[in-house]
């Protein structure tokens, strides 16, 4: 904490003058901006102990500490750490006994090697990954809805792992895997990174788009997504900035801003892909030219009015068929309830007044020949949402449509309606439910709202003569579903009368003779064309797969839907949605020597992403090389050479070996950024193989091991009890990836959020026998037996987990119905091995949870309490003891 | 050693660091210190225990405790406070006066509407916040906001930083305890009483009070037939023995020692949580001061009985939901007001009542906060018929016992209460006041996470004196 009040005072006026927001003139003395020191592993003493470069620099510092590392660990102790370390899972007694039988130089090597090469690798990293990401498939808060879409993104990082992916290759992905590697459904499923947190379903979703709540809620999502990427990737606490310049970090408030700009047109959502790369290409072209023609930039207008493209419009055209309605001027209208209707001066009917819940609509209209007829539906500024309806919501529900001929001679007969089409329908309110025999189904334009809608109606009977026609527009759904403004027309064009999609720009210009139309109205047509072709391209294609992923095009969801433009990202003074500032423009931080946070991009939303994912895998981006050789440190050792895997700022710790983790940095670099040779690389330390244990003398200057006189104690990850208890049982299913296994029983709630009964669930099932990796996790309710060992939510980024001993964790442990019933399972397993046989049992037992021998006064003690107590109890102690729990 | 001293170390870290150091010390004592910052307080505290009472849904402020006029004379006329207007959920209604009585009560002359007559009489002992805001409209973020401080899920809650900050006072009881409605956990459901990127060990223990299993994991399933009471003691002597072997195998790490206490603690917990529970053994004269008698208040009266249990026997900090998370059986009374909002007060309105006169009479008000709040107010004009939207601008919390200036009111409404207009508070204040009575600076109760020292009152916080004695 170096800066002082005026220092900081100075830092803000530069920042108020750099019109560019330019890189912030900040002292950059601090250890994590230097570049990478190439220094060669130092001299030591005692350069026999040595067996990798890792270890000269561990040993430098304890020799200029006076002090020796530990004895190795046996050869039992390292077997059982690699195991759990590399896949989370014990070795098999045959595995141990394999190992300690090989004397021959290389065999711990080999041993690692073939770790790295099992399935169960990917499956171990992979979690350490999600901890990070904050990985959980519910979206948080009160509408804690589960994503079933999310899993794709864990197995994507479970393969990734278990490919060895370069890491550059797997930050690029994470972060815009869609632009750059556009041909990659793998590319495309990897944006799941952005839309791992919580997500405010009632204020994204559900309560007023124009209300300020959900523009709080917006920044407050984008501030997820940029946490997430700049905590994981670069170990820099950015959000620190969301209300002022970071106070310790050289981290502006504009910079800040330009990373939430970086995602101003990224959501989360549901979005499309293809596990085939040749559809997915396919798909993904489509659905980049859709994007494209929402708001088309003057070039894509352009290439429409191209010679080639003209010619296919006209093409187009041709085999078109239009229909020529004739707008009817109603004779009279009437409410049966007391609504006002009135007549306005474009023939349409506007209702107002009294909202009843139900109403009936009686309109006259002229009569003559006609084959059909048609109902628009439009938009108002007095209505709810603009309408068209008058629903609090702006959605109607047309239970019934009718329509009579009345006749000179004053008779009426019903003409039958056939053919129903209408440019759009509301989920289970198709249009043809307005003219079928149910009074309470009907036609409705739910989540299209605020805009024009139509529907057309054949008569079966061509060509009617009539003086009049008399409509009937039953609304008998209630809550004020009501038509709030429409229009009729006829029409005497033969049939098919079908409603076409045309927009009545649209409709209009194809009513122009094509050499007077404008250029203006080229484009438009010739969007209209475009998009047309690209919506029936899109539908012809087989069902796509979904990723909940972070997304700029996604599946609409009621009232999140897809915006087609970057949204305005302005500076928030002291953070308050209340203080807009200036627009920021996208952009990184601007700390690091020789690397510039401002992006050259272009208006695409991929782009600023994809200028993100550059600048975070530069290599003079020094962050992100310490950041990952530190983590991978952390999960090896337990505590990483700095201490604060997520934060490398001033109030995040020192590295306790800062040559080593420089070393570690560029080694990986050169490596390709190969985790495998990594992980390779530290295990076959003499640092890694030390022993775990104390050494009062050492313990006294250095208790929490900083400066690795030995190795750490690690206790079980809370995933690790669960699968190592599931494959002592031999019930670990091997089965990889799919949706994920819920060990719960889920009901409807009272509202959104389900029911969650992990009491209920009857833990025989399959689901409960899946690796803990691909359990469901859901956020607001997280399964108490996890909980109590530490298994984070996932509300928050989880860098390094806690390993707290509490009573609740007791009691989890020896009353939670999974240890209860499968110590019953392993007890089980025991006997059918060797029946009625207590000692080989206890043997067996020990060895399995232990790895070890039993000694002989212990094995009678085990057996003594087995006869008495039955085998299921003593399996049950076995999983509650510290030797079971703890890795040596 | 130089270089080991410009190390950093987390809280934590160093709290492990000091327990393996500490030899002489109580392994109970170690346990909890090791968990909880165990800061001795700031300054002498006036509280020692806090009952807080959650209306989950935000409850009507002007149905209830602040009397408006103006909504009389303006009844059915359009809301036009002169600035821009917009409800969450919906369009703008007309202005609807409170569909209740209100009169005066006690020497305070406190308004109170016809909802609550019981809770009327103790006026002269709460202390109403009348201008309570948040900074948002949705139940989920204003629920995280009025339990955690912020919006967003993750962070830890208040009962959980009370536990870190204060640890223990009683070994065999947990520190923070929850009595959720046993109709469904309220909106974040776990969110709102989770120690967040604490310990897991300050999160809130749950106690669903008409349960016949009330406490999770107390007991072996009833499926698992092969545990009894036999074979319980001598599965735990057993683990004892191997624990406390391999602990001899493997000296100087205490995660090992305290492993041992906890499952001794356990064992604790499981003797005493019966008896705490135990709301039978109360006179029959007391069980009826709660409406245990009357099946309107049973429940709710139960829980606010069980409080008072939990806290004579040390448990710090207990929270009582009224209302599951939805849109209905709760205080969020979006359709009818007169029609919803009754039953919800009817239910707590003698049971919060005694449970003041209770602790009073037994002398437990002296240092016990009660804390009454919900997660907003409701607008002063009407939606769908006569119910009212949610409304982040004012709402009414209260507070009464240790430290508490009963019969007064701080800050103030504007005339439709609509937006806070004169001593308008926010959850930081009032987390820093009561954080201030338990002898806590809320400045000073930090827990470094990912770069930042995160407080529960986040950068915000001022002690809210004038309701103080």
């Amino acid at each position: 904490m170096c800066r002082t009040r005026g220092c900081y005072l100075v830092v803000s006026a530069v920042v108020a003058l750099c019109a560019l927001g330019h890189a912030v003139e900040l002292p950059q003395g601090h250890w994590a901006l230097q570049p990478l020191r190439k220094a060669a592993p130092p001299e030591v003493r005692d350069g026999d102990w040595c067996r990798t470069p890792i270890d000269r620099f561990v040993l430098s510092t304890l020799e200029q500490h006076r002090m020796k590392p530990s004895a190795p660990a046996d050869k039992r102790t390292l077997l059982r750490r690699a195991y759990f370390d590399l896949i989370g899972l014990p070795p098999t007694p045959a595995e141990l006994s394999q190992f300690l039988a090989d004397s021959s130089p290389g065999a711990f090597e080999r041993v690692v090697d073939r770790l790295l090469d099992r399935p169960e690798y990917g499956e171990r990293w992979a979690r350490h990954w999600l901890d990070v990401a904050h990985y959980a498939e519910t979206h948080g808060h009160d509408q804690d809805r589960p994503r079933t879409n999310s899993w794709p993104y864990r197995d994507y990082v479970i393969e990734s792992f278990n490919g060895d992916k370069p890491y550059a290759r797997f930050v690029e992905e994470q972060i815009a895997g869609d632009v750059l590697f556009p041909d990659d459904p793998h590319a495309t499923v990897a944006l799941g990174f952005l839309a791992t947190g919580p997500w405010d379903e009632s204020s994204l979703r559900d309560i007023r788009e124009d209300s300020i709540d959900r523009q709080i809620a917006r920044y407050i999502d984008r501030d997820d997504i940029v946490t997430t990427v700049m905590n994981t990737f670069v170990s820099t606490t950015v959000q620190c900035a969301r209300c002022h310049d970071h106070k310790f970090d050289p981290v502006a408030q504009r910079e800040y801003y330009g990373l939430q700009a970086v995602f101003a047109g990224t959501e989360k959502g549901d979005r499309l892909y293809d596990p085939d790369p040749q559809l997915h290409r396919e798909r993904q072209q489509l659905l980049r030219r859709r994007t494209e023609l929402r708001e088309p930039s003057a070039e894509v207008r352009t290439g429409l009015l191209a010679p080639e493209f003209s010619k296919h419009v006209a093409e187009w055209e041709r085999s078109q068929k239009v229909v020529s309605w004739e707008t009817s001027a109603p004779i009279s209208v009437a409410s049966a309830n007391g609504a006002d209707l009135h007549i306005e001066r474009d023939q349409s009917v506007l209702a107002s007044g009294k909202r009843p819940d139900t109403d009936t609509y009686t309109v006259i209209i002229p009569g003559k020949g006609a084959t059909g007829i048609r109902l628009e539906l439009l938009p108002d500024d007095s209505l709810p949402k603009k309408g068209p309806g008058r629903q609090d919501n702006g959605n109607l529900h047309l239970t019934d449509f009718r329509v009579y001929a009345i006749h000179s001679d004053s008779s009426i007969a019903e003409i039958p309606l056939r053919n129903p089409t209408a440019d759009f329908n509301q989920a289970g309110w198709d249009v043809s439910k307005a003219i079928d025999e149910d009074a309470q189904s009907g036609w409705g334009i739910y989540p299209e709202i605020g805009r024009q809608h139509q529907a057309s109606f054949e008569f079966a009977a061509q060509t009617l003569d009539a003086e009049q026609f008399k409509l009937v527009l039953a609304q008998d759904h209630g809550g004020g579903h009501l038509i709030g403004r429409f229009r009729i027309s006829i029409t005497d064009s033969r049939p098919p009368l079908a409603v076409s999609n045309w927009p009545e720009n649209i409709a209009a210009i194809l009513q122009l003779p094509a050499s007077t139309r404008s250029d203006e109205q080229k484009v438009a047509l010739a969007l209209h064309v475009a998009r047309h072709e690209v919506e029936q391209k899109l539908a012809a294609l087989p069902a796509p797969r979904l990723v909940y992923a972070g997304a700029h095009d996604f599946i609409p969801d009621a009232g999140h839907k897809p915006l087609g433009k970057m949204r305005e990202v302005r500076l928030l003074k002291r953070g308050d949605i209340n203080k807009p500032g200036e627009l920021t423009a996208p952009g990184a931080l601007n700390c690091l020597p020789g690397l510039s946070g401002q992006f050259a991009c272009d208006s695409s939303e991929g782009s600023r992403r994809a200028a993100l994912a550059h600048w975070t895998t530069d290599p003079r981006n020094i962050l992100t090389w310490r950041s990952i050789v530190n983590r991978a440190w952390h999960y090896h050792f337990g505590r990483g050479l700095v201490n604060t895997p997520n934060d490398f700022g001033k109030m995040g710790g020192q590295p306790s070996h800062p040559e080593l983790l420089d070393w570690l940095a560029g080694w990986f670099q050169e490596n390709g950024g190969s985790m495998k040779k990594l992980h390779k690389l530290i295990l076959l330390s003499a640092v890694y193989q030390q022993s775990s244990r104390d050494n009062p003398e050492y313990a006294a200057t250095d208790s929490d091991n900083v400066l690795l006189w030995r190795m750490n104690r690690a206790r079980l990850e809370a995933e690790c009890v669960r699968d190592v208890i599931l494959s002592l049982c031999q019930m670990l299913d091997q089965k990889m990836g799919g949706p994920s296994a819920q060990q719960f029983v889920l009901s409807p709630g009272i509202h959104v959020t389900p029911r969650v009964d992990y009491g209920a669930f009857d833990i025989d099932r399959a689901e409960m026998r899946r690796r803990s990796v691909y359990r469901f996790v859901f956020r607001t309710l997280p399964d108490p037996f996890m909980d109590s060992l530490d298994c984070p939510d996932s509300s928050q980024l989880t860098a390094t987990r806690n390993t707290s001993v509490t009573v609740s964790q007791a009691l989890a442990m020896l009353n939670d119905q999974f240890v209860t019933r499968y110590s019953e399972h392993f007890a089980e397993r025991l006997e059918r091995a060797q029946p009625r046989n207590i000692p080989a049992q206890i043997r067996s037992a020990v060895q399995l949870a232990f790895g070890r021998e039993p000694g002989a006064e212990e094995s009678s003690r085990y057996a003594q309490f087995a006869a008495r107590n039955g085998m299921a109890n003593f399996c049950r102690v076995l999983f509650n003891s510290n030797e079971f729990m703890f890795i040596n | 050693m130089e270089f080991l001293r410009n190390m950093q170390f987390s809280r934590r870290e160093f709290l492990w660091r000091a327990g393996g150091g500490l030899g002489g010390i109580a392994l109970t004592k170690m346990l909890a210190e090791q968990e909880a910052l165990a800061l001795s307080a700031h300054h002498p505290p006036r509280a020692k225990y806090v009952i807080q009472l959650f209306m989950n849904g935000g409850v009507s402020q002007m149905d209830t405790f602040d009397y408006k006029p103006e909504l009389e004379k303006r009844h059915g006329q359009k809301f036009d406070p002169g600035a821009h207007v917009e409800a969450p959920t919906s369009e703008p209604g007309a202005v609807m006066k409170c569909p209740f009585e209100f009169k005066q009560h006690g020497q305070c002359g406190r308004w109170v509407s016809s909802v609550f007559p019981h809770l009327a009489s103790c006026v002269d002992e709460i202390a109403f916040l009348l201008a309570l805001q948040s900074k948002t409209n949705v139940h989920g973020p204003a629920s995280y906001m009025m339990n955690t401080g912020f919006l967003s899920p993750g962070f830890p809650s208040m009962g959980a930083w009370i536990s870190y900050g204060l640890g223990t006072l009683n070994n065999n009881l947990p520190t923070f305890v929850v009595l959720p409605d046993p109709r469904g956990l309220p909106y974040n459901q776990k969110g709102n009483f989770s120690s967040g990127f604490l310990p897991v060990t300050h999160q809130g223990m749950i106690v669903n009070a008409g349960a016949p299993e009330p406490i999770a994991h107390l007991r072996a399933p009833a499926k698992a037939t092969y545990v009894s009471k036999e074979t319980e003691q001598e599965s735990l002597e057993l683990l004892r023995a191997m624990n406390v072997e391999h602990q001899r195998e493997w000296p100087g790490d205490s995660r090992l020692e305290s492993r041992i206490v906890s499952y001794e603690l356990a064992a604790r917990l499981q003797l005493a949580a019966p008896e705490v529970l135990d709301w039978r053994a109360e006179s029959e004269a007391t069980r009826r001061l709660y409406g245990l008698d009357k099946p309107g208040t049973e429940d709710f009266g139960r829980r606010c009985l069980l409080a008072r249990r939990l806290i004579e026997r040390g448990v710090r900090f207990v929270q009582i939901w009224s209302g599951a998370g939805g849109p209905t059986g709760n205080w969020d009374n979006h359709a009818n007001i007169l029609k919803e909002l009754p039953p919800m007060a009817a239910a707590t309105d003698q049971p919060i009542a005694a449970l003041l006169t209770d602790l009073k009479s037994r002398g437990l008000l002296e240092d016990t906060l009660v804390v009454w709040s919900t997660e907003f107010g409701r607008m002063p004009f009407t939606q769908a018929g006569t119910g009212r939207d949610h409304n982040g601008g004012a709402a009414v919390t209260w507070l009464a016992g240790a430290g508490i200036r009963g019969g007064v009111a701080h800050g103030e409404s504007d005339p439709w209460s609509w937006k806070a207009q004169t001593g308008g508070t926010y959850c930081y204040d009032l987390h820093a006041t009561i954080l201030h009575l338990l002898g806590i600076n809320h400045e000073k109760l930090t827990f470094r996470h990912n770069g930042i020292d995160r407080r529960l009152t986040d950068v915000h916080g001022e002690i809210i004196r004038p309701i103080l004695t």
